[in-house]
């Protein structure tokens, strides 16, 4: 029926590629026909970043579509970081279908920047430069690979990626050498040992990002680039140093967990960005600043989860490498210490098409998610956490009275 | 036996037919091991294999298949039945009494089922009408029901209308008048767990000629049902759609099926004001013609984790007796039906098993192409014939007193004549959460 055994000496020779596993062939022939998984596939990523999870990523990467597929799910029940959250759903609330398929608008663009709720003006001057913002179409931006594999074709790739999707691509200042891509869309990342590097970037980004904290290289860019907004960018759990840093005056902060979604302390993502979303909350200046949050997400409803944790949007790490093909040399948990392999050659067209046409599949994702919820704006979603369900609150509830239940 | 074949085409079918017959038989039996690309953590190979089995022998494998629980790592994979003791078991020979009504209110029409589950909505379109035959004469022979899903009522069900419920679905796809009027149970699906809030999805392959005449669309096009019913803005809206049927079929019971969101509860409850009798959780972990993957694992909460909260909320509303709660989404077993009749439901709903009894072997190929390799999931005419209607209704009715048999066998070792006394018994639960997903 899928053209296995339709080669010239049929079953003699199956075209092994064409087989989607019905088993149809085994259950009639048993005496003849194996079917196994192959051994080739369950190499693939890591133990994070699961063979299915490649497989997902590859698919989007190549058709740009929504995976969809019948029967029921077929995975465990639940499990630890995004797997043990559900996203709320709304039986009657439009916009959902209709705006799915484009007969109503649903936006999926946020504000990244600063929003303060007034300005303040002391000696006939505004006490702070003026607020700096800017809207990307998609809530999801590009983070910056491991430094072995930035190389000429690696960094245009990501940025004419970043370009053909209006959104940014942070990338080390030192790889954006005098025949580098320039432009608005690129965010140099910077530490103090590069401000030479910064001086000759020769444009103006719409976003600059420190690798750490530095109240005195903060002051320099900002004062370097006026026009420009500012991000810290910071290992999670952070939260202590964040309100540091708010206080100091950054209003944009790029939080990271590794690659396996995991801080310094051992936590999941979900509870860190949750704790630096509520830390904000709590300050009483959430709405005033913008929180882009990174690390360990790998498939399109890892966008949306990480939105409802209080994220104004995230960042792409290894789905973009995947993407792209790349294997994993090993375990990936942190950038600085992983290794891939990307193919030996490629070219910068065909990169940017692998990677719009995985933000377009996610985009659609991200549709279908707060077309169920009723939302019509990803905006709106940030911090919504009464509406996902966390399964270890679900699971106290529903079983706490029966015996053996331990929460 | 089938009729002696006459063309070329039917010789070869029937040949397939015979080898997937075999097949079905010789894989439970483990005389080639078990298949090694089978199965998945909520399906393992053990429970097709042993759905293959109880279809075929209409009693639960005793050859070592694990065929009460999967591998999930949680839900109703982690979760057991307390026994008694044997020496407190009932006797053998003991009365049980599965039987569950379908309207608790004391008016309208009363119908009870011998057995506490019915089969669950699947359209014409999604499945073959081989299929849907296969499952009315089941559902008569055991005197519960099928339902017509959202695609339309095809002539052949007529002469099992009183074991067909007829499906309003947002699509409006195949509703009648007079199918609405021969109905009764009238099924209003809002939402369905493995797409939850995304409405029905049936790809442009499978709309033939036949399914889209039925559905008064266009053949070879897509269609995607609108979510949610573009009549409905509120809770109460929804009584004006059961006043609508009740208009037209006053003798009618009405279902409300829903998909589970963090208010499920008060939705179950605006259901009960509305006047429905039976209000059907769909979790989100139950099958689909096709779907995003997206929506599958990610919208909604499963169904055992809904039941409880439903259950609780409705008893607290001092309105439990009057509703019945139906649970559905990924009930694999007569053991999940105990289960989550313990956690509050009264009886369950079967999709994917009845698929699996009939050979499915959950390949998640039925969107792709001309449908299902088996013949299930498709309405390509050479495909439809793999699924003779009466074989079907056979596999099914054995899985169906496979189901009763041991549902039986749980009641005697709990202690409980009666199926509706163990209705949100969470005490004969035990919780077993070192059982790890594979
Ligand atoms: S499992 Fe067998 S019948 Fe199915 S696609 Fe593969 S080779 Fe073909
Ligand atoms: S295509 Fe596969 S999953 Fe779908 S019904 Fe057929 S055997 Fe089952």
């Amino acid at each position: 029926m899928y053209g296995v055994f339709s080669g010239p000496v049929g079953g003699f020779a199956p075209r092994e590629h064409l087989c989607v596993g019905c088993l149809r062939c085994t259950t009639q022939y048993p005496e003849f026909v194996r079917i196994l998984p192959n051994p080739a596939r369950s190499s693939l990523g890591d133990s994070y970043f699961t063979p299915d999870r490649v497989d997902t990523v590859c698919y989007e990467a190549r058709s740009g579509k929504v995976p969809v597929k019948g029967a029921g799910y077929r995975g465990p029940f639940g499990g630890s970081g995004w797997d043990g959250l559900w996203t709320d759903m709304s039986e009657i609330v439009r916009p959902t279908r209709d705006g799915i398929h484009g007969r109503e608008f649903i936006s999926t663009v946020i504000d990244i920047g600063a929003k303060p709720w007034r300005v303040t003006i002391a000696d006939e001057q505004p006490s702070r430069r003026p607020p700096q913002l800017l809207s990307i179409p998609i809530p999801v931006l590009f983070d910056a690979p491991p430094a072995a594999l930035l190389t000429d074709t690696v960094v245009r790739t990501l940025a004419t990626a970043a370009e053909a999707t209006e959104t940014l691509v942070v990338l080390p200042v030192e790889s954006l050498g005098k025949s580098a891509p320039r432009g608005r869309h690129i965010v140099p990342l910077i530490t103090g040992a590069h401000l030479a590097a910064l001086q000759q970037l020769g444009f103006e980004p719409a976003m600059l990002e420190l690798a750490g904290w530095d109240q005195q290289l903060f002051a320099q860019v900002q004062a370097q680039f006026p026009r420009s907004i500012v991000c810290l960018r910071m290992d999670l759990p952070s939260t202590d140093a964040l309100l540091r840093a708010w206080a100091s005056g950054v209003r944009v902060f790029h939080l990271l967990a590794n690659y396996h979604g995991r801080g310094s302390d051992g936590r999941f993502a979900i509870d860190l960005f949750r704790e630096a979303h509520k830390a904000l909350v709590a300050e009483r200046c959430r709405d005033e600043g913008t929180i882009l949050g990174g690390g360990g997400i790998i498939a399109a409803e890892h966008v949306p989860k990480a939105i409802i944790c209080g994220c104004d949007g995230v960042s792409l790490d290894t789905p973009l490498l995947v993407a792209l093909q790349a294997q994993f040399a090993g375990e990936a948990v942190r950038r600085e210490t992983s290794s891939f392999k990307l193919p030996s050659r490629f070219t910068v067209d065909w990169g940017v098409m692998r990677i719009t046409n995985l933000m377009a599949s996610w985009r659609d994702q991200l549709l279908e998610v707060m077309g169920a919820m009723g939302l019509r704006e990803v905006r709106r979603m940030r911090g919504e956490m009464g509406r996902a369900m966390f399964q270890t609150d679900l699971e106290r509830e529903a079983f706490s009275e029966i015996a053996g239940y331990v929460s | 036996m089938s009729a002696k074949p006459e063309s070329i085409e039917q010789i070869i079918a029937q040949k397939h037919i015979e080898c997937l017959h075999r097949g079905f038989h010789v894989w439970p039996a483990l005389e080639y091991g078990k298949p090694p690309a089978m199965g998945d953590s909520r399906w393992t190979a053990d429970l097709i294999l042993s759905t293959w089995m109880q279809a075929e022998t209409g009693q639960p494998p005793s050859n070592g298949l694990e065929y009460r629980t999967g591998q999930s790592g949680g839900g109703f994979d982690v979760l057991h039945l307390k026994f008694l003791p044997p020496e407190h078991w009932l006797a053998d020979d003991a009365a049980i009494d599965l039987s569950i009504p379908l309207n608790r209110r004391d008016y309208d029409r009363q119908i009870r089922i011998p057995v506490p589950f019915y089969g669950a909505g699947m359209s014409y379109g999604s499945i073959s009408e081989n299929v849907m035959l296969a499952r009315a004469m089941a559902a008569r022979k055991w005197d519960t029901f099928t339902c017509t899903g959202e695609g339309g009522y095809p002539e052949s069900l007529v002469s099992y209308k009183d074991h067909v419920i007829t499906q309003i679905a947002t699509g409006m796809f195949g509703v009648r008048e007079e199918t609405i009027q021969c109905a009764p149970i009238i099924e209003f699906k809002y939402a369905q767990g493995a797409k939850p809030g995304l409405g029905g999805h049936l790809l442009g392959d499978k709309a033939t000629t036949t399914v889209a005449q039925m559905r008064e669309s266009v053949p070879w096009v897509s269609l995607f049902s609108p979510f949610p019913f573009h009549s409905v803005y509120s809770v109460e809206d929804h009584k004006k759609h059961i006043d609508w049927v009740k208009t037209i079929n006053p003798a009618a019971l009405v279902s409300v099926k829903v998909s589970t969101p963090t208010d499920i509860d008060m939705v179950t409850v605006g259901s009960y004001y509305a006047g429905a009798h039976i209000v059907q959780i769909d979790g989100s972990y139950g099958g689909t013609g096709a779907a995003p993957e997206i929506a599958k694992k990610n919208i909604a909460m499963p169904t055992e984790l809904a039941i409880p909260r439903v259950h609780r909320y409705l008893v607290a509303e001092g309105i439990r007796d009057e509703l019945v709660v139906m649970a559905s989404g990924g009930l694999r077993t007569a053991h999940d039906i105990a289960k989550v009749i313990a956690l509050g439901a009264d009886g369950a709903i079967l999709g994917t098993a009845e698929l699996v009894a009939l050979g499915c072997t959950r390949c998640s190929n039925c969107e792709r192409g001309r449908g299902c390799p088996f013949g299930l999931t498709t309405t390509d005419p050479e495909l439809q014939r793999l699924v003779e209607p009466e074989w079907g209704a056979a596999r099914l009715s054995n899985l169906y007193q496979s189901f009763q048999s041991e549902l039986r066998t749980i009641l005697r070792q709990l202690g409980l004549q009666n199926i509706r006394d163990l209705r949100g018994r969470k005490d004969l639960l035990l919780y077993r959460g070192d059982v790890k997903a594979s």
